[in-house]
């Protein structure tokens, strides 16, 4: 019966009939089958409420793979983000604490939200950066309106912008709140806690910076 | 029967005790119902409630107790002399006493010890114990080997000094481990700044109440004001007031001792002793017609379901309000009808004669095991719960006939249901588990017997039996509300034609065939002569030595399940994992107590 093919409608299409379902005399008497239901949730009730009574809960990300339900109780419990997700933009910081951002406005270019804005500005007379560099007099970046693409990041020719706080932008109270200046981006510290980068840089002024060429000539 | 100033004073506090236990039970299933669901998905649920107390203070509670214990076991030592006929069993009591909270605190702090890790020279001894259902055993070993010992050198030459070393040693034992287990705990929180009192989340309740008083009381301007105001009281009364006819103990007799007074409690009563004068039935009123009674006042809450609906002017009220009323009246009908059976057997619509012959014979709900499971359900659709809560119906009607309420009025109409789910176990337990009877513990103690043949005897003091026994109707009264809270969160909702045919077309049949089969039985059984009864009263011991050892059973096998160790396996495969393994573990969301 079940491979029987009937038309529906006028486009024929054609389906194959559902059997109806096979109700066992204890399906009909409902009270084992009531019975069994219960069994299952007391069996859960139980192991739950002892794991959680005694703290032998399994933890949900790193014991994950222990069998049953391994809920994460947020906000008490937190997943936190993997190594690579893009969470709140942080600014790098140089040895010496001031931003590797150079004001080449690449982020700000390559940002298809246009959320990023920067406010170049050179460094005074006899800094060896001079005439190499500039440095964002401000940097803003309206967290509202960044959709996290993570562009910026790759825009940027120096490792001075980079998503890798781990952060999760909070739901703040009002606009002004998720207006991120430069001293804001750059407190925060990456992952591994560090303002820094992993990637070296030769700094204007330093024996091993290459120059240019109009210096030697 | 002349009211006296002492029979009215106690009349209030036994009133004052059954209201609220009703009430306290009824707002902690609020909360329980909530917590369970919770549980039973791996959730948290309602926690989060703490109040936070002083490191000292906390240190008190934890010492204070113990101490009162102390002093307490102390003065029954030194300042109550037992009769030297009573000196075995209150050597027994102490002795088993001793080695209960001996083998508690052990297993308590290995738990904690295994969980948190060893943190001074004796959680390092508890640890190299191993396993700490070693300890669980090692305890059911000793409880085993003090009871035989005692039976058998009771009566041989070393009687007075086993029955010495049973009293004196189960009494030093209960003292210091009480003591251990409080100064371990109170040291083992003496670094925290801070102790967070959380009772399971049981604060958690005890806040949604205070919430409730505070919040807007809203009545809509088309409602009848008088009416809407009137109809939570009208549905929270009635469930309130019938668990006055249900006794939660046995009659506590004041005059048996030889100067009668607070010494004759630590006496012996004899086994069908029942005591008329300077006794204290616990029940707060003896009335003779005892089940007409809850059937009479459970009625009444229909009443107030349909008044709020029709006084809300609100067609979904009406509705919800229209289906509470006809649903509860027509699975009243079947509620009475499964109880004619039971009547006939018991003979009597007294509840606490009921129990009594539930004492002498054997359990209700082995009497009349159709009755109990007809009687459930339809106590379960009574209190218009899930499965049945057709009449509020979130899915279909908004919330039924408590549409328009809010605040404390709402709040009425929510504790009402669940103070029906307390009485309505309350009685059950009463009918059909025995209320305050427990298997082969009678007035006098302790006698394990089946027919003829008997296997153990143990005297025990008056008011233990009568504590154990209102302790055993408290715990089997929270296990069948417990139970119904387990239906809840297990079965879906019904629908009305459903539910209207279930009850009239199958449960009152039943019930009807019920109550006749009971009868013929009855009859064949008063027929039959004592050949039957000898044997009916053979099948009785048989049914409460099944009930016994199912018990003992289920305790063991809950404690073993308790303590089995845990083992866990780490993995680190995602970055994520890494993270949180380098942070300590996602932090943890446990229900600290």
């Amino acid at each position: 019966m079940s491979n029987q093919s009937t038309t529906l409608g006028p486009n024929k299409v054609t389906g194959v009939t559902v059997a109806r379902p096979n109700r066992t005399a204890s399906v009909q008497t409902y009270i084992p089958e009531v019975a069994k239901g219960l069994g299952i949730t007391m069996k859960h009730f139980f192991q739950n409420t002892k794991e959680m009574v005694f703290g032998q809960r399994n933890d949900p990300v790193t014991e994950g793979i222990e069998d049953g339900i391994n809920c994460v109780s947020y906000p008490e419990q937190k997943r936190p983000y993997p190594a690579r997700s893009r969470g709140v933009h942080r600014l790098t910081q140089r040895d010496d604490g001031s931003p590797r951002c150079v004001a080449c406005l690449c982020c700000s270019t390559a940002c298809p939200a246009q959320c990023i804005h920067i406010e170049a500005a050179e460094y005074p007379e006899g800094d060896p950066r001079r005439g190499y560099e500039r440095f964002p007099q401000r940097f803003v970046i309206d967290e509202l309106r960044c959709i996290f693409c993570g562009f910026c990041v790759e825009a940027c020719p120096c490792d001075a912008i980079r998503m890798d706080t781990g952060i999760h932008a909070a739901p703040y109270d009002s606009r002004e709140q998720f207006i991120f200046e430069k001293d804001v981006l750059m407190g925060f510290p990456g992952r591994d806690g560090s303002h820094l980068t992993a990637n070296p840089r030769h700094e204007p002024g330093e024996g091993s910076h290459p120059g240019l060429d109009r210096d030697k000539h | 029967m002349t009211l006296t100033l002492v029979a009215f004073l106690l009349f209030v506090l036994k009133a004052f005790v059954v209201v609220m236990f009703a009430m306290n039970v009824a707002v902690i299933l609020t909360w329980a119902d909530r917590r369970q669901g919770a549980m039973i998905q791996d959730r948290v649920g309602p926690n989060r409630a703490v109040a936070w107390i002083p490191t000292k203070v906390a240190q008190a509670i934890a010492v204070g107790p113990a101490l009162a214990v102390i002093a307490a076991v102390g003065f029954v030592v030194l300042k109550l002399e037992p009769p030297s006929e009573e000196l075995g069993q209150r050597a027994m009591l102490f002795s088993q006493l001793g080695i209960l909270f001996t083998w508690l605190t052990g297993v308590v702090i290995a738990g904690k010890v295994q969980n948190r890790g060893v943190t001074n020279s004796f959680d390092a001894w508890l640890y190299s114990l191993g396993d700490p259902r070693r300890i669980f055993y090692g305890g059911l070993f000793a409880h085993f080997l003090a009871l035989f010992v005692g039976l058998a050198l009771n009566d041989s030459a070393f009687g007075p000094q086993v029955r010495a070393i049973g009293y004196g040693g189960g009494a030093g034992l209960l003292i210091l481990s009480v003591l251990f287990g409080a100064l371990y705990a109170a040291i083992s929180i003496n670094d925290e700044p801070r102790v967070g009192l959380r009772l399971a989340g049981l604060l958690h309740p005890a806040a949604d109440g205070l919430k409730t008083i505070f919040k807007e009381d809203f009545i809509p301007p088309n409602a009848d004001k008088f009416l809407h105001s009137l109809a939570p009281f009208i549905s929270f009364f009635p469930a309130l007031v019938v668990m006055a006819v249900i006794p939660f103990g046995d009659t506590l007799c004041f005059s048996l001792g030889k100067d009668g007074g607070l010494g004759s409690l630590l006496t012996t009563v004899p086994r069908d002793g029942v005591c008329t004068e300077a006794a204290i039935r616990l029940q707060v009123v003896d009335l003779n017609v005892g089940l007409l009674y809850f059937f009479a006042l459970a009625g009444t809450g229909i009443v107030g379901a349909a008044l709020a609906g029709w006084a809300s002017d609100n067609k979904y009220s009406l509705l919800g309000g229209v289906r509470a009323a006809s649903q509860m009246v027509s699975y009243e009908v079947t509620m009475g009808l499964t109880l004619v059976g039971a009547v006939m057997v018991y003979g009597t619509l007294r509840v606490d004669q009921m129990i009594e012959w539930q004492s002498q014979n054997a359990w209700g709900i082995f009497v009349q095991p159709a009755a109990f499971f007809l009687f459930f359900t339809a106590s379960v659709a009574e209190s218009k719960r899930i499965p049945f809560d057709i009449p509020e119906g979130e899915s279909e009607i908004v919330a039924g006939y408590f549409t328009e309420y809010a605040g404390m009025k709402f709040a009425m109409f929510f504790f009402a249901e669940y103070i029906a789910v307390v009485t309505s176990a309350g009685l059950m337990s009463a009918i059909f588990l025995g209320g305050w009877d427990l298997p082969f513990l009678y007035r006098d103690g302790l006698h394990v017997s089946i027919g003829e043949t008997v296997i153990f005897e143990q005297a025990l003091p008056h008011l233990a039996i009568v504590l154990i026994g209102a302790l055993g109707f408290v715990l089997k009264t929270l296990t069948l509300c417990w139970l119904q809270l387990m239906i809840r969160w297990t079965l879906p909702r019904f629908r009305y034609d459903q539910l209207m045919r279930l009850g009239w077309r199958k449960l009152l049949p039943a019930s009807l065939a019920n109550v006749l089969i009971t009868g013929v039985i009855v009859m064949a059984i008063v027929q039959g002569g004592p050949a039957v009864g000898k044997f009916m009263s053979l099948v009785a011991d048989y049914t409460k030595a099944f009930v016994a050892l199912a018990g003992i059973g289920g305790f063991i096998y809950f404690i073993v399940f308790l303590v089995k160790p845990v083992h866990k396996r780490k993995s680190l495969a995602s970055s994520s994992a890494e993270f949180a393994a380098a942070a300590g573990g996602t932090r943890s969301a446990r229900m600290s107590a």
